[in-house]
């Protein structure tokens, strides 16, 4: 007789377990958590994480970018020459370049997608309120921003202190960095909150890159144009120096020449937020630059309160667009 | 008597074809015409109001006087079509009346405020039609449209979709209206794909799947020519049990089943049954509370339609 | 998975035997005025009670206003709402924690995979992490959406996006769904399943439902009770039996001989009426069932149906009472009331 080779092995009655539906009893998280939740979200989707490979090639590529000048003066310091870049100018023109593509291709995967997909009526309808929705995406945004800022700016400090020796060096550089990390704070916050506002306005996400781009660009210009015509304007002027030369016979000290800009070529400067940037930037001490914006000098005060404005008046934007919960 | 007649009837675009050789006669009466989204509904009454020009085959509308026409680059047609269709294409800024008038207009009527005034007394629209139609409801706006394709009295009358999204009120006024129509001998040819409310309105109905006609005529009668599938009927009586053994024993039963609210028959022979049931209860003194054919429902038929594709 | 002893949740109506069930929706005097004078809502007064409610009749406006005061999202001119107990104004975000939604348009992104957003929005419902996890995917199995769910939303039918929609609904563990057209623009056999579904979610899961729709046949078939708006005011609310209760008229179908049936009946003594295709003979009693059934077989005639005729909830929204012998007839001559005059929007 063959043996029985259904018995069970293991002791115990059989059971058909239930798979009906169960109800929730666990911790049920509140407001905060949620907006944290929905910005770590949105934080992802501004590096193209959790998409397709597609969706980080512009994000990777931008960050690469930054950190290109970060590396070679790196590799230039182990060579034993000195710093390439500041902390807080970095290369003026690739930051602004690069950022205006960050902000104006990523701005639109946090809210015009949104907005193109029509899911809001399904994130009101949950336990938080409107303003959550786009505070979440401008912490989001933000912190992105900063990463793409403070991320180049840190690798060109390890770098350094990586090539120099002795403590008071590696205190110079961190003495350095400091205004180079704030400054990034300063274009992480007016960036994202401009880029949100302008996005927000369309669910088309070409025509959101678009609007971002272009008025980044456009009041770039603009403020360009601007200098170039008041520096003409004020022709041979240029040479306004500290004290006047040096009287006969006396030691020549070597002179800073320091160009004092009329008030035309203050104001030009107010019209792009690269501009208000590095106005500000100069205002609080950073270092002047060799083209573009002249030292506002007290002047700059009117900047940092341009730029206060104008990322109020975003927010205020933005928080507006999402006030009413529209459920179509 | 035919109406409009469509003939081998194929519409593509490209490498898709959305109408696939029809063949269908449309005669007075109402006419719901059924299929799912994308069976070539839209397409076909298009073409029957004379936008769409057929790939091959062809549509000719015959009217009560007068030669049949065709219906392609034909506008003497619209003398007598007049048609509904699904977009919205009414001008907001209008009120009713102005936009009724304004059609009439365009058909060029001798008496243009009778006209006016008759269809949209018709149309049941007579307190709106001062006001704008962009302070309409989606039922009222429906309501506007017809009455702006009625206003020249038309034989012929193509709606497509007419009852997207009408609360239930707004769409017993449009059955009963159209149902009117139907019975003064006019064409009256809906499309839906909504299947209660052509049940309710339509004798003949016309079945497209997929670009082609499944089926047509009255879906009743069509439940009868489904002769591969048995008919199920739910049959109450005050002893189930008994009826049930009696059933089986009949050769045209191929399934009884007990349920909590009576039986459930299967029959393989739908005139069969019928003759019988009642002379089985009455010898074996069973009392009938209840027969019911379960699935003649338009619901039942199109679902059957779909998935076998007419068997 | 532990083993359990009974079959899921007990329904909410389980309070002290005889006691009323608590209501699931509280409306008084419930208005909504917008700035240019149009009134979506105008002191709607109604309770829904636990189970599956339809609610009909409402369009545009008045549905989704009254949508956005359940759930908390827009103020009342006047009057005041509650949804499980919370008032709609003070309790906003504790109503939106135990309610879900589910929209009649389309909401879903098409990049994403079922699974990603449905946990997403299990996060947006306060679940942490990985209970987000296990509820969408639970709640996506009870849906009916299986190796699909990987898949991107883009890819999915019209069915299994409504699927997802209701997922999205179910993750948080609601123990109220407001569900808005959740047939729209879906075939006949979809409709089937969709329907289906809602009313397991509505026996089985213990969750009470409230179904906008302005499809009559589907509220009948899985509803036990019925809200009725017209015009911002309550028309009716009651229980579905109430309105399809049966009336004392028997339908029978022949499908041959009517006439002869006709006849025939009469010299049983009974008074038939002629009705479409078939006869409709008022019910003295059990009698009549049995005089039909022998006059049938004596003539040997083909019977297809007899049923006792049933009202209909669409006769709610007939302007005249029943015309003729009980019956809701096409052609019936309708009142000249225009209630939509108020339905302006």
């Amino acid at each position: 007789m063959p043996a029985d080779l259904s018995v069970p092995s293991t002791g115990g009655p059989s059971v058909i377990h239930d798979l009906g539906y169960r109800r929730y009893d666990g911790p049920r998280l509140g407001r905060a958590q949620i907006i944290r939740a929905l910005a770590w979200h949105s934080f992802r989707a501004a590096f193209g994480l959790g998409r397709g490979a597609k969706a980080k090639i512009v994000p990777l590529v931008a960050l690469v970018a930054l950190c290109l000048p970060a590396a070679i003066s790196a590799f230039a310091m182990s060579r034993g020459n000195a710093r390439l870049v500041d902390y807080d100018t970095y290369t003026p023109a690739l930051r602004d370049l690069v950022m205006t593509v960050f902000v104006a291709v990523q701005a639109p995967e946090l809210v015009s997608r949104d907005l193109r997909s029509r899911v809001l009526p399904l994130y009101f309808a949950r336990p938080i309120n409107t303003i959550d929705y786009p505070l979440a995406k401008y912490l989001a945004f933000t912190g992105a921003c900063l990463v793409m800022i403070e991320g180049p700016l840190l690798l060109l400090y390890g770098g350094s202190i990586a090539n120099v020796h002795g403590g008071s060096a590696v205190w110079a550089q961190t003495r350095a960095l400091i205004p180079g990390l704030l400054v990034g704070l300063m274009w992480a916050v007016v960036l994202a909150a401009i880029s949100l506002f302008l996005a927000s306005a369309t669910g088309r996400r070409a025509f959101a890159t678009g609007a971002v781009a272009i008025f980044l660009l456009l009041t770039f210009t603009l403020s360009e144009i601007l200098l170039q015509v008041e520096g003409q304007n004020q022709g041979p002027q240029a040479a306004a120096v500290n004290g006047g030369p040096p009287p006969p016979g006396a030691t020549v000290h070597v002179q800073q020449l320091v160009y004092v800009p009329s008030l035309a070529e203050k104001i030009s400067g107010l019209f792009s937020p690269f501009t208000l940037f590095d106005g500000v930037r100069m205002w609080l001490g950073g270092t002047d630059m060799a083209d573009g914006v002249y030292n506002p000098g007290g002047f700059g005060a009117v900047y940092a309160l341009v730029l206060v404005v104008l990322t109020a008046l975003c927010l205020y934007g933005l928080a507006a667009r999402y006030r009413k919960a529209r459920l179509s | 008597m035919t109406v409009i007649q469509i003939k081998n009837v194929s519409r593509w675009y490209g490498n898709v074809v959305a109408v696939n050789d029809i063949t269908m006669d449309i005669g007075p009466g109402v006419t719901g015409l059924l299929g799912p989204n994308g069976a070539g509904k839209s397409t076909i009454l298009h073409m029957i109001a004379g936008f769409l020009a057929p790939s091959r085959g062809t549509l000719t509308v015959h009217p009560a006087l007068g030669e049949p026409v065709p219906t392609w680059r034909n506008p003497d047609i619209y003398r007598n079509l007049g048609l509904v269709p699904e977009r919205d294409s009414v001008y907001a800024f209008l009120t009713g009346e102005e936009f009724v008038r304004s059609t009439a207009k365009l058909h060029r009527l001798g008496n243009p405020g009778a006209a006016v005034s008759k269809a949209i007394a018709m149309t049941d629209m007579g307190q709106a039609a001062d006001r704008r139609i962009a302070t309409y409801s989606k039922g009222m706006r429906q309501r506007i449209k017809v009455a702006a394709a009625l206003v020249h009295d038309p034989e012929i009358l193509l709606l497509d979709e007419p009852f997207n999204g009408m609360d239930p009120r707004q769409r017993i006024h449009m059955m009963e209206l159209l149902a009117k129509l139907g019975a003064e001998g006019r064409t009256i040819l809906f499309s839906s794909h909504i299947l209660e409310e052509v049940e309710r309105l339509s004798g003949t109905i016309q079945v497209m799947v997929a670009g082609r006609l499944a089926a047509s005529g009255d879906f009743r009668a069509i439940r009868r020519l489904m002769t591969s599938r048995p008919h199920v009927f739910n049959v109450r009586s005050s002893d189930d049990r008994t009826l049930a053994a009696l059933l089986v024993g009949r050769p045209w039963t191929t399934a009884v089943e007990l349920t909590a609210k009576g039986l459930q028959v299967r029959t393989s022979d739908f005139g069969a049954f019928c003759a019988q049931i009642a002379v089985l209860t009455r010898d074996h003194k069973i009392a009938l509370r209840e027969l019911l054919p379960t699935d003649e429902s338009l619901e039942s038929v199109f679902g059957y339609l779909i998935s076998s594709q007419g068997s | 998975m532990t083993p359990s002893t009974g079959s899921g949740v007990t329904p909410i109506a389980d309070a002290a035997p005889g006691a009323p069930a608590p209501a699931v929706i509280e409306a008084t005097a419930l208005t909504k005025v917008y700035p240019g004078g149009v009134t979506a809502l105008g002191g709607l007064t109604v309770t829904f009670a636990p189970g599956v409610t339809g609610l009909i009749g409402a369009n545009g406006a008045g549905k989704s206003t009254l949508i956005k005061i359940l759930l908390g999202l827009v103020e009342p001119s006047a009057g005041t709402a509650s949804v499980l107990g919370h008032d709609s104004v003070a309790g906003g975000g504790r109503i939106r924690q135990v309610v879900g939604y589910m929209p009649e348009h389309d909401c879903l992104p098409p990049d994403v995979s079922a699974t990603e957003f449905v946990t997403h929005m299990g996060r947006m419902s306060g679940l942490p992490a990985t209970a987000a996890r296990e509820r969408a995917a639970e709640a996506l199995r009870h849906v009916g959406l299986h190796e699909e769910r990987y898949r991107q939303i883009g890819t999915y039918s019209t069915g299994m996006k409504q699927r997802v929609k209701l997922a999205q609904a179910l993750a948080g563990d609601p123990r109220l769904l407001l569900l808005d057209e959740p047939t729209n623009g879906l075939d006949p056999a979809g409709r089937n399943a969709m329907l289906e579904l809602i009313e397991r979610i509505g026996v089985e899961f213990g969750i009470s439902i409230v179904v906008a729709s302005h499809l009559l046949g589907e509220i009948e078939r899985i509803c036990d009770r019925l809200v009725a708006i017209e015009g911002g005011r309550l028309l009716r609310a009651d229980t579905i039996d109430s309105f399809t209760r049966a009336s004392q008229t028997l339908l029978i179908e022949v499908e041959e001989g009517l006439a002869a049936l006709a006849d025939e009946l009469v010299r049983r003594g009974l008074r038939p009426a002629a009705y479409q295709r078939s006869l409709l003979v008022p019910i003295g009693g059990d009698a009549t069932y049995d005089t039909v059934r022998d006059a049938v077989a004596d003539l040997g005639l083909p019977l297809s149906r007899m049923e006792q005729r049933r009202h209909q909830v669409e006769e709610l929204f007939r302007d005249s009472g029943p015309a003729g012998p009980d019956a809701a007839r096409l052609g019936a001559p309708g009142a000249a009331a225009n209630p939509e005059a108020a339905d302006a929007r």
